[in-house]
């Protein structure tokens, strides 16, 4: 909705898990993202994006109207969506996308919006932060190298795509065409090279990271059974941390690293950061500011490399 | 509409020419062959014909339920009894049908008809038919309009009955006001220039071109490469029948090499394409070679000289390039012939990789000077009758498919690459081996429908057609060149269709080949043994599959070769949306094409196996033979004509005209544009843009457009 090279503005959506588990996360994205001439404004009143396993594999109708709800509260602000969360966007961002297309399903949606006075109107769009960072319309690798004061020189950092931002393809319409390359992207990597460290790719990248889809909820050692597996091919490459862009993915990671050692008796003490989190190291944050000590698993192996 | 089959003629008014050399200027001709050819039109140029009143015959097909099923065809009929200028109204199971055509023959006869309607199918399909039966019933063809009542009306609008017959009855009113406003028209002849030409000389070209030069005809071979043969000639063994395929390949090549009625133009491409069938002026652009043939050394004065294929230059051409023929595995110099058997063996240099260190000039020596550093692209005029199309495929870049990792992983790699890999000639002389160590495999994974049959948008809708073949036959070569290695074959369904494949595919599961009913989700590659991890889902035993393999071949979808769009356009050639050529008829007409002339031959068409592109290759000639050998065609006289007293001569039509068909001329003092008939397409851009409104076209005149709208947008009213 903004003009390049003016000052973007979003409605910023939180979601669950990033608020309540990883504040670093809200942080790091609003203080950071401000360098880069984006101001996230809090999207205040929303609710659950829904949660596209859990809702969306038991009443559709309910989803619908949620999200729809959702994307009323930044229409009435004006601002397109910005979130940080791979659940959220599958979501939102499909909501919005079938909304827009699907007049029948408009009405109907409509008519359930209608008992709380809201109309969805199909003004606004909706992004991944992660794509404003990588979209030189909004922000561009170039600014988010430039931003960088403490670059992590010398940090081995593998990438978890998630799955949901990506996937599945032909539902995707990213105007970067790097990012419709959902089998073996590469763009996360260019972000993290502008943050001054290593990308590392290892075996098996694109896996999901266990928990998605309701697979935690329902079965949660089949879920960490994945997740040991990304852990081993990760620890095989021997990389520094792994980042995110998706906060139950980290969760996933970082606190299941917890739940492995208990059910598995295996440790490998990986640090999960979210590319936020990493962004605002970079930018000279202080790992409190980020809230890295609310980590699961410790960070401190991965900062006394960097700092 | 130019392609139609010529079922209405003016033979028994034409006296048969004898077929020059060089095909006379047509204007003439036609002016010697058609004096029935009188414009008609051009009195008439202001609308109001001084003939009888129109009386229309309206004929109405049921098409057994196509039509009939989904609308009230007694309604139309109804209906197209108070159209003014109706006289008769009929309708009949099948119109086409020998009664129905009857139908027509007799109610002009009885009826006093001056114009047919039948509402049916599309002129596409049965204008031909009904026109012949509109001149059996004494009329002339052209006084025979087709409203489309099933493909554009009943086909879409299946389940309205009310609105379909609605429609109809205005298709019917529409076309009835042009009926009432057709006019005589007379096709015109053309000679036919007794050449043809061939373009890609694959195993379908050189078929097609042996197939003409049997008949006699002169033929013009073009390919691309410096070489013939194609992607055939790539293969090391050709399914079922497991022949060698450079063995029976071969004998083809050196044919037409040696065929006198062949004049091969080898690293060459189609430039431009002027004129129309039975006279087509093409111009080839022979690319630099930088090597002389001996005939092109004796024309320079260079008797006995030019290159006899010794390759003393490859040997110290200090130029390393990868050589594309053998998929990149083997080096060749920037001098070069693909491979040993090459026709013609002649040498090509790669200018873009050549150095010009003269070398090779020295090594050619002073009696053959064979080699010419500064040899320029080269341009040559052919005319020809009848043009086909043998373009070929090549592989769909297989890496778009990211899952399986081809170009990321050393030991992924695609059918071709196996085919040069296990062939006696290739780059390891037959031994098939992991590209990342050289060592012989134990367990070969082989992807079918690799990018085929995948809709997910990253690669090809289609079949490919004969992937789940040679993947078999690679299986086969397998377990027959190397003791205790297991093919494992990952497929969704395996597509043994020909002649002796379906005993093939049963011949090989005997053989020990192990078949896994999963698409392939993706591959990973262990870091340090470079083996590769299959992952799939066993479909038949619903249950996940990761399966360690040390290599893995890709049956990559196939795709139209690199350059069959430019030179598909050259020759007004439509293809489909997924870029291969279009057939004239998907059944009854699959070598043609909707230009006169044109025709396909082989994979540009569609993809095929070898049997059936050969097959393809043959139909293709001798349907481009036929023309050639009648001598004459017909043109359609949808052409445009200039009123004379009307055209100010600005000229603007004769820069709009695509077919330069048009040219300015004085005329009793006065600056006229004229039409060359024979150039026209009747495309009716010009008429469209003049602004006088001086171009008459006929068959589409500004009247019967203006009385169809009328028609339409009066709903019937005067």
């Amino acid at each position: 909705m903004s003009e390049p090279g003016a000052k973007h503005k979003f409605a910023f959506y939180l979601g669950c898990i990033a608020p309540n588990r990883y504040p670093g996360v809200e942080s790091a994205s609003i203080k950071a993202m401000k360098k880069l001439g984006v101001e996230l404004v809090p999207l205040k009143g929303a609710s659950c994006c829904p949660a596209p396993g859990a809702f969306g594999s038991i009443d559709m109708n309910v989803f619908y109207a949620m999200a729809a709800r959702n994307l009323v509260l930044a229409e009435e602000m004006k601002m397109d969506i910005a979130l940080v969360c791979n659940g959220c966007y599958k979501s939102i961002w499909e909501v919005n996308h079938k909304l827009k297309h699907n007049k029948d399903l408009r009405d109907a949606v409509n008519e359930v919006l209608k008992e709380v006075d809201m109309e969805y109107k199909g003004t606004i769009n909706v992004y991944h932060t992660a794509e404003l960072l990588y979209n030189d319309k909004f922000i561009g690798v170039d600014k988010v190298r430039d931003s960088v004061t403490n670059p992590l020189t010398g940090a081995r950092i593998a990438v978890h795509y998630g799955c949901h931002l990506v996937k599945p393809h032909k539902d995707r319409e990213f105007e970067k065409e790097v990012m419709l390359n959902t089998e073996h992207p590469m763009w996360m990597e260019e972000l993290v090279s502008a943050l001054g460290a290593t990308p590392v790719e290892y075996r098996n990248k694109m896996q999901c990271c266990g928990a998605g889809g309701g697979v935690r909820g329902y079965d949660i050692v089949h879920a960490l059974d994945i997740t040991n597996e990304k852990l081993i091919n990760l620890q095989e490459e021997k990389v520094d941390a792994l980042t995110d862009i998706c906060p139950f993915c980290q969760l996933q990671f970082d606190r299941g690293q917890i739940e492995i050692q208990e059910k598995f008796g295996a440790t490998y003490n990986l640090p999960v950061l979210h590319f936020a989190e990493l962004l605002g190291l970079a930018q000279g944050m202080s790992p409190q500011d980020l809230g890295l000590d609310l980590h699961g698993i410790s960070c401190e192996s991965f900062l006394r490399k960097v700092l | 509409m130019a392609e139609k089959k010529k079922t209405t003629t003016t033979k028994k008014t034409v006296t048969k020419k004898p077929i020059t050399k060089k095909a006379a200027p047509v204007k003439q001709d036609i002016k010697k062959q058609a004096p029935a050819a009188k414009p008609a039109a051009k009195p008439a140029a202001t609308g109001s014909t001084t003939q009888q009143k129109p009386r229309v015959g309206v004929f109405i097909c049921h098409c057994g339920t196509n039509i009939a099923g989904s609308m009230d065809l007694m309604a139309v009929q109804e209906y197209s009894k108070t159209i003014p200028g109706v006289a008769h109204v009929d309708n009949y199971q099948y119109m086409c049908s020998t009664p129905g055509q009857g139908k027509i023959e007799k109610a002009i006869k009885d009826h006093k008809l001056t114009g047919i309607v039948v509402a049916a199918c599309t002129p596409r399909l049965h204008e031909p038919t009904f026109r012949t039966a509109t001149k059996e019933g004494g009329l002339n063809p052209f006084r025979f309009e087709m409203a489309n009542i099933r493909d554009q009306n009943s086909w879409v609008h299946m389940h309205d009955q009310v609105g379909s017959t609605e429609k109809a009855k205005d298709a019917v009113r529409i076309a009835v006001a042009k009926a009432a406003l057709l006019q005589d028209l007379y096709p015109k002849s053309v000679p036919v220039e007794k050449a043809a030409m061939v373009v890609g000389a694959g195993v379908a070209g050189m078929q097609a071109a042996l197939d003409l030069a049997a008949a006699g005809i002169k033929t013009y071979l073009i390919e691309a490469d410096t070489s013939i043969g194609g992607r055939m000639s790539q293969l090391d063994k050709t399914f079922p029948t497991l022949d060698c395929s450079q063995c029976i390949l071969t004998p083809k090549m050196v044919d037409v090499g040696r065929d006198t009625n062949i004049e091969l133009y080898t690293y060459s491409e189609v430039n431009a394409v002027e004129g129309y069938i039975g006279n087509f002026d093409v111009t080839i652009r022979k690319k630099a070679r930088g090597v002389l043939t001996p005939k092109e050394a004796e024309a320079r004065g260079l008797v006995g000289g030019g290159c006899n294929g010794c390759g003393d230059c490859d040997a110290v051409c200090p130029v390393v390039k990868p050589n594309a023929f053998e998929m990149g595995m083997k080096p060749r110099k920037a001098i070069y012939i693909n491979h040993p058997q090459v026709v013609p063996l002649i040498y090509t240099i790669d200018f873009d990789s050549c150095i010009k260190c003269g070398l090779c000039v020295t090594a050619c020596g002073p009696e053959k000077r064979a080699i010419d550093l500064e040899s320029k692209d080269e341009f040559v005029k052919v005319k020809v009758g009848t043009a086909i199309l043998a373009t070929g495929y090549e592989l769909f870049p297989i890496e778009k498919k990211e899952e399986w990792g081809y170009k990321r992983f050393e030991n992924v790699i695609t059918g071709l690459e196996f085919e040069r890999l296990i062939c006696a000639s290739g780059p390891t002389g037959g031994h098939l081996v992991r590209p990342s160590d050289g060592q012989t495999p134990k367990k070969v994974a082989f992807v079918l429908c690799a990018g085929s049959r995948d809709n997910t948008g990253s690669g090809k809708p289609y079949c490919s057609r004969f992937c789940c073949m040679y993947s078999l036959k690679h299986a086969h070569q397998i377990i027959e060149k190397i003791p205790g290695c297991t093919p494992y074959l990952f497929y969704m369904d395996i597509r043994s269709f020909g002649k002796m494949y379906e005993e093939f595919y049963y011949r090989i599961q005997d053989e020990g080949a192990k078949f896994i009913r999963g698409r392939v989700a993706n591959i990973l590659e262990d870091s340090k043994s470079k083996n590769l991890h299959v992952m799939t889902d066993d479909t038949l035993l619903d249950r996940p599959v990761d399966m360690e393999v040390d290599l893995v071949v890709l049956a990559s979808a196939v795709q139209p070769s690199a350059d069959t769009n430019r030179t598909r356009k050259l020759f007004g050639v439509s293809c489909s949306m997924d870029g291969w050529l279009l057939e004239a008829h998907p059944k009854l007409n699959p070598c043609g094409t909707t230009t006169a002339g044109v025709f396909l031959a082989g994979v540009c068409q569609g993809p095929k196996d070898i049997p059936d592109t050969v097959a393809s290759a043959e139909g293709a000639a001798s349907a481009a033979s036929i023309p050639i050998h009648k001598g004459e065609v017909e043109l359609e006289p949808y052409f445009a004509t200039c009123i004379d007293e009307k055209c100010a001569g600005c000229g603007m039509c004769v820069n709009l005209c695509p077919y330069s068909a048009l040219a300015l001329v004085e005329k009793d003092g006065r600056t006229v544009m004229e039409v060359t008939e024979a150039k026209c397409k009747g495309c009716g851009t010009c008429g469209g843009f003049c602004p006088g409104g001086a171009i008459w076209m006929n068959h589409f005149t500004t009247p019967q457009i203006v009385a169809q709208i009328d028609a339409f947008l009066l709903g019937g009213e005067q």
